[in-house]
């Protein structure tokens, strides 16, 4: 990813404001009708972040990235490498993996063709795939750990495969950052050992990563800060301090004291 | 063989093949994107909707092909209009348009005293195809394949997941609304062959078929075009045979065909082929 090189990234976590960040959000809210989905939403994500987005089902988590994706309409500043992104066109640098029940698995589509969208912001709307779109969309299997699957049906990945999927999708797409909705509910525990594995290796290789979760136990093994959201941003650190047990009750209610007990 | 060919003999029935051939090939190919993308309910309400400029055109004397493009394009028109009411679902919206317009067509029809039937409208006159009715259609035809054709790419990206679609650059609304025209086109075209109410099986029913095998979009949008244009031929040839309505007959094959590869297709979406999901 040489689009990256160019910028001195800091790998520090909390690096809030700091220009080195990829994505600043700041003062962010979003409004549906007359409802306030999320209120007054501030955070920033380094280069190779990998974090983990923690709220109950209906707290906005989506709606986060929806809105970081440019997709709802909203309040508050998003910018993606230092640029302030106006509309959904100037943040072609972020990439959206929708929850598996948004998506039709049985869209007749193979995996090569669902990796080679990603290079669809490098092209005009007529022109077809380029010998090196395909050769990048090879690579970005490779590293998803999906090599040759190019002629497979969607159909025929297993929960952890379709992920891995879309993260080629995410890479072909050259993004800084991808945000992941849900990427681990109904996931079985060596998928999500796998998936963490193919997480880790694209961070270290320069990609920060957000992953929406309502799995708290999961969260607090595996991340190593978590954002806690529940209309607001209510906490954001190292996963021990965000989940304590009265920051969990403010996020999740008083049953969250059960969930996070293994 | 005199059965298989008898039918081709007269310049009319030449005609008649020529026009369903069309309709055969055009309609799944639009059809395939109808039936990704869930919207059999618009094609249904566009081809009964088309009855209104059907015949208002042909009160005023217009040819009434331009009529049921106008009408096509004022209900895709009205459709976005009503669709951002939030208290109606776009389904509710797209039959208030579609029964509406079809109300508009049966009592301006209703009302001529020129002994023209509802029905030729309805089932289509595919005997009295004119050649210049096949040039049109050869022409509205070809453009609509050649739109699918340029665009396929950017409807395959909008279909699967129009979040990232418009991420990376797709206009999806655009996209959306070349659709619905192509869907007032294949009406149009529909319209001297099978009829405005039967437009909606070619549209729809081989490209469902296809659906049920087919492993790639390629795979589904040419078997789609190889099944309707295959049921077009044997329905017109059986209608001529058994002297019963082209249209309904052509729309009795598809269905029979549908019917068959569902039941042949049915072994392998066994719940056991699912992934288990959560």
């Amino acid at each position: 990813m040489n689009r990256h090189d160019h910028h001195h990234h800091s790998n520090l976590p909390h690096d809030h404001g700091n220009v080195h960040s990829v994505l600043d959000v700041a003062g962010l809210g979003v409004h549906y009708g007359p409802t306030e989905a999320l209120h007054n939403v501030s955070f920033s994500v380094g280069r190779g972040e990998l974090i983990g987005v923690i709220g109950p089902n209906g707290s906005g988590k989506s709606t986060l990235f929806k809105a970081i994706c440019g997709l709802v309409n909203h309040t508050g500043v998003v910018e993606v490498n230092g640029v302030h992104c106006h509309d959904h066109t100037d943040r072609m640098d972020i990439a959206y993996i929708p929850q598996r029940n948004d998506s039709d698995l049985h869209f007749p589509i193979t995996v090569g063709e669902l990796v080679l969208a990603g290079r669809r912001r490098f092209r005009r709307w007529w022109s077809r795939p380029t010998a090196e779109d395909r050769t990048v969309a090879s690579q970005s299997l490779a590293k998803v750990f999906l090599e040759g699957a190019e002629e497979r049906a969607l159909s025929e990945l297993s929960g952890g495969q379709l992920q891995r999927a879309y993260l080629a999708r995410a890479l072909a797409q050259q993004a800084s950052v991808v945000l992941l909705d849900e990427a681990l509910s109904g996931v079985d525990q060596p998928t999500t050992l796998e998936l963490f594995e193919v997480f880790r290796s694209l961070a270290a290789e320069g990609t920060s990563l957000l992953v929406a979760t309502h799995d708290l136990a999961l969260a607090r093994r595996r991340f190593d800060r978590c954002l806690a959201i529940n209309g607001t941003l209510r906490g954001d650190g190292p996963p021990e301090q965000v989940l304590s047990v009265e920051l969990l009750e403010t996020v999740f209610g008083s049953g969250a004291r059960d969930a996070v007990v293994d | 063989m005199q059965w298989l060919t008898e039918p081709f003999q007269a310049e009319f029935m030449q005609r008649a093949f020529l026009a369903a051939i069309i309709i055969g090939a055009v309609a799944p190919v639009v059809g395939t994107w109808v039936v990704l993308r869930r919207m059999a309910n618009l094609g249904d309400a566009m081809s009964h909707g088309t009855l209104a400029g059907v015949g208002l055109a042909y009160a005023a004397g217009i040819n009434v092909l331009f009529g049921a493009m106008g009408a096509g394009l004022l209900i895709a028109v009205l459709l976005v209009l009503f669709s951002s009411n939030r208290r109606l679902g776009q389904e509710t919206v797209i039959a208030v348009l579609g029964t509406a317009f079809f109300a508009v067509g049966v009592v301006v029809i209703s009302r001529l005293d020129t002994g023209v039937e509802l029905t030729h409208f309805l089932f289509g006159r595919v005997l009295t195809v004119t050649w210049g009715d096949i040039w049109l259609n050869f022409g509205l035809g070809g453009s609509a394949l050649l739109v699918v054709f340029a665009l396929f790419g950017e409807l395959r990206l909008a279909t699967f997941d129009h979040v990232q679609a418009e991420q990376v650059g797709v206009r999806v609304e655009l996209v959306q609304a070349v659709l619905v025209v192509l869907l007032a086109v294949v009406v149009v075209i529909s319209l001297r062959t099978v009829g405005t109410v039967m437009s909606v099986t070619m549209l729809v029913t081989p490209a469902a078929t296809s659906r049920l095998f087919a492993r790639t979009l390629r795979q589904m949008t040419l078997w789609g075009m190889c099944l309707g244009v295959g049921e077009a031929v044997v329905g017109l040839m059986l209608s001529y045979h058994l002297d019963s309505a082209p249209g309904a007959t052509i729309g009795l094959v598809a269905a029979a065909v549908f019917a068959i590869v569902f039941a042949a297709t049915l072994p392998r979406r066994m719940p056991h082929h699912h992934r288990p999901l959560n």
